[in-house]
Order: structure tokens, then sequence, then C-alpha cells
């Protein structure tokens, strides 16, 4: 199953929820995956969905990942 | 003087027929509770509060009321306790979800016959052998407004709901908008037509195109976060996040038979400190079941975190028949375990987040390239695994993996080329993306539930001296 993540091809498992897309996401970016339970999720409408939405409702989802704050 | 009087008198009169001609529908909804008990003593407070306003409120959930919380999953008779909550709460109906079937269908039965409230499902027919009382819909009296309430539920790509097949065998299911359109004469018989839908907002919204003779969608599964609700096509649709952040309030004013006013509120439940104290108490029974004290299996000797990793491994071999399994070291949550009794308590600490188990059909490379990548997303820990073991080598200057072996249980060499059936929870597989050819697929249970039932099936383990992974620094 594909869906996208902040546009990039992410798969995932068949019964998966959106929190596995998003820590697939954080994994093929090389970004911490701990990061995904801080995390705001949105569907293309801009509601809020949370992390344990069935992935197959969407084909498409945002994540905004926090900057690094400067030092 | 008397004219004066009179028009006063014929205003009144006026205003009170106008008054009766008007009559408001309180609906209080939830949806994708996923056994968010803890929620359950507000919740109880703001039914309480709206039913003393409004005394014909009704009380909805558009389902998923279980499967999130294993002191709800894990009952004696499985996610008993939302249906006792549900009971206590005065809800009138619940749709039908997903993960209602995940006590498979005997278990469904089972808590419906202990529910207080109707389950509405129009698109499903089990078969009368399981003595399942589902209903397509229900119409109820709202202080003389009838409003007919009709279920719904969304089929994956198998035509069934998503969990394990097996659960749903000899319960037929048919297509819900082609479902829903045979109950268009509701609109005759009904004041209100309420559709109780767990197919998600994407999908609540399209068929709002379709049917003009619904009122409100009170929906469910996508848990989309909406701001009380929206219009869509003249239709008011409702949705939450799980685990119930917020409740729904719905008013729809009618006047002269006609619904003149639709709106929908959220109201908060988290956090929240005014709370039915019957409900607590109910929460707090179930919290402190002494049902996780129960023995599943005696350890006979101590376990430190990788023979409880080799457990594990073992439980996901041995309950599901796959050739081969691994597990992210940092979801084993136990540091050790002592000898003596390992008690369901025991599994939901070691296993506390509810994961499902996935089946990947791999090739021994593509198995190597996941456990590479589960090691380099969770923190440098390589996976513990079953069924065969690993020789691992680091790069001292990076600490990334610099070769890895595969043997199989004789010691020699997994073949690479061959595909295996592997088994590992969700958590894992997702940390472990790779271009493997098959992306996997849940296989509908928890891995805390393999693992039970592995003890349970053992009744006696010993790990001592088990190792899974030759790590060279």
């Amino acid at each position: 199953m594909k869906l996208k993540v902040n546009r990039k091809n992410v798969t995932v498992f068949e019964g998966a929820e959106v929190r596995h897309a998003v820590l697939s996401y954080l994994a093929l970016k090389g970004m911490d995956v701990r990061l995904a339970d801080s995390l705001t999720v949105y569907d293309r409408w801009g509601h809020e969905i949370d992390l344990g939405a069935p992935a197959s409702q969407f084909d498409m989802i945002k994540i905004n990942i926090p900057k690094p704050k400067d030092q | 003087m008397r004219k004066l009087f009179l028009s006063i008198l014929l205003m009144l009169v006026a205003l009170t027929i106008s008054a009766q001609n008007c009559k408001e529908v309180h609906i209080l909804s939830i949806n994708d509770p996923h056994a968010a008990i803890e929620q359950f003593p507000r919740l109880g407070f703001v039914a309480d509060s709206l039913r003393a306003l409004y005394p014909d409120l009704l009380i909805l959930s558009a389902g998923d009321n279980r499967s999130g919380d294993p002191v709800n999953d894990m009952f004696e008779i499985p996610a008993y306790p939302m249906v006792a909550l549900m009971n206590q709460v005065g809800f009138h109906a619940t749709a039908v979800g997903n993960h209602e079937f995940d006590s498979n269908q005997y278990g469904l039965a089972r808590l419906i016959t202990l529910s207080a409230f109707s389950t509405l499902c129009a698109n499903m027919e089990p078969d009368p052998k399981f003595n399942m009382h589902v209903k397509p819909y229900q119409v109820f009296d709202a202080g003389g407004v009838s409003v007919g309430v009709l279920g719904v539920t969304a089929l994956g790509s198998m035509g069934t709901p998503e969990s394990h097949p097996t659960r749903m065998t000899d319960i037929r299911f048919m297509d819900p908008l082609e479902t829903i359109k045979k109950y268009e004469f509701l609109r005759e018989k009904c004041d209100v037509v309420l559709l109780l839908s767990h197919l998600g907002y994407e999908t609540d919204v399209k068929f709002s195109a379709e049917l003009p003779w619904v009122d409100i969608i009170v929906g469910g599964h996508s848990h989309t976060q909406l701001d009380g609700g929206e219009i869509h096509n003249g239709i008011l649709i409702t949705q939450n996040s799980k685990n119930l952040p917020f409740a729904t309030h719905s008013t729809l004013v009618i006047k002269d038979q006609k619904i003149v006013e639709k709106k929908a509120e959220r109201i908060a439940l988290k956090g929240q400190t005014a709370v039915n104290k019957t409900l607590a108490e109910l929460v707090r029974y179930f919290s402190e079941n002494p049902a996780f004290k129960r023995a599943l299996a005696v350890a006979e000797t101590p376990m430190n975190k990788e023979e409880l990793g080799c457990m594990v491994c073992d439980a996901y071999l041995a309950e599901t028949g796959a050739d081969l399994s691994y597990q992210n070291a940092g979801g084993v949550r136990i540091e050790a375990h002592e000898t003596g009794d390992m008690t369901v308590g025991d599994v939901m600490k070691m296993d506390p987040f509810q994961n499902d188990a996935v089946e990947v059909f791999c090739t021994g490379k593509e198995l190597a390239d996941m456990l590479i990548s589960c090691y380099n997303n969770d923190k440098q820990r390589f996976p513990y695994v079953g069924g065969f073991t690993c020789e691992v080598t680091y790069d001292p200057a990076d600490g990334k993996v610099k070769k890895l072996v595969l043997l199989d249980k004789a010691g020699k060499k997994l073949n690479l080329k061959k595909t295996y059936r592997v088994v590992s929870n969700s958590y894992t597989v997702a940390v472990s993306p790779t271009n493997r050819k098959d992306e996997g697929k849940s296989i509908g249970i928890t891995t805390p539930d393999l693992i039970k039932n592995y003890l349970e099936h053992q009744g006696k383990i010993n790990y001592q001296g088990r190792r899974c992974l030759k790590e060279n620094k």
C-alpha cells in the first residue's frame, strides 16, 4: 500500500496505521523515529488525524517536522 | 385597552403554537474510542449534564469501541469493560467498526448480547448460527421526533472490514453505498435520518453527494478531527480523533416537520476534572482486574533481555507458523524476569504497545536488509531473531553494520535467494523500510496476544544461555 507523506512516496504493509507511514517516512529520511509520537498529522484537507488512523483511508498526509533550534 | 389585551393574547397564542411546531433533537456522539475507558467518567458527566437539559438526548457511537487497552481487550470476556461502561452512560446505539471483529464472530455476538444498546450495521449479514443481534437500522423517539439511525461499516480491499479474515467467516458483507440506498424509505418514515457511519471522513463526504435524503452523518474510522461538524451537500458530518479527546453534541432544529438548522460542537473530554463517580469506580474496578496476575507459564530460570527477546521471536514462530521472525530490541520493555510465574501483567509490561503481527514474504537477502534498516532506526540496537541466528560485525568508527551473516538452525549460512515467511511486529516492520518486493500484511492479531498464547501452550519455559546474536564490536 502506497501513500505520500509530505510528497514522498512511502510503502507500508496492508493493515498499517498512519503511525507506520510516519515511522517509515522518518526512517527513509534518516530522521529519529522517536519523533513520530510528537508530530501532528494532517489529511489533504488540513484536518488533524491521529497516528492510529488506518493508513488505507489516505492517499496523502502531511506532517510538520520541527526545525532544530539554532544553537 | 381591551384591543391591546386581545392583541397580546393572540401574539402569545401564536408564539405557543410556533414553539409547539419547533422541536430540537440533541445527539451526543463518539467515534473510535478504542477502549479509552479512562475517558468514560468524564463522558458520563457530559452525558448526564446534557440529559438534564435535553431529557431525550440520543447517545451514539460510530464504532471501533474496543482494541487499544489490554485492560479492556484482555478481560475474561474480551472487551466487556467497554460494553459495561457504555451501558452505564446510556448509549442508544453503536455502529460496527472493523475492530469490533477482533474477538471473532462469537466474541462479537456475546458482547452484543451483553449490550443494553443496539448494534446497527446494514451492510453485514451474519450467519444465524452466531446468534448475532445486528440490526440494519432503528427508529428512536426523541421527544416526539422520530430519528431513523442507519448503521454501516467500511470494507477493505478484501471486501470485508479490516480485521483477520477468519474472524469474519460466514458473515456476508455488502457494498456500503448500494446498501444505504436501499433504506431511502426511512425518509418517509422518520423526521430525521442519521447515518451512523464507520466509513471514514472522505467516504462520508463522497457519499453525501448521493444521499440527499440523509440529514446527518455521525462518522468514524479515519479518526479525522473536525471542529464540531461540517456541512457537505447539505448533510452535517461529524467525527473526532480516536481515544475520546472530544465528544460531539449535535443539534437539529425542526420546524413544521422540516429541519431548519443543523449544528455541532465538540466537547473536550481529556484533561477535564468533573466526572461521573459511578463510572470512575467502574473504571477503577476494571483497571485492578486480578486476571492480570494470572500465570501463563513458569519460567524455570531467570531471563535476561536477550533471552526474553529470543522467547518473543519463538512466540511469533510457534503461534503463526512462520519460517523466521525478528523483533526490534527496543520493543522488549523489561530488562529481566526472575524465575517463577510469567503472568498476563508481565506480558503487558514486556510488550505494552498492542502492535499487530505482520507477515512479510522475503528472500534471505531482503531479510538481511530489513535487519540492518531496523538496527539503524532503533538506536543502533540489533533486533532479536527467531528460527535463525546472526553474526554481526560493526564498524567501530560509526557503529554501522560492516558484515552480517545469517545462520540457520544447523549453523549453516541461510540461503539468501530463498523466500521465507517472516513475522515481526508492525512497529519493527515500519522502521525497516527497504526495497523488498512484498510490503507485508497485518495478520490481525496483536503481538502480546501471540506471546500470551505461546506461554499458555508451553506451560514451562527455559531460555537459560539462549543466544540469537553474536556481535563483534
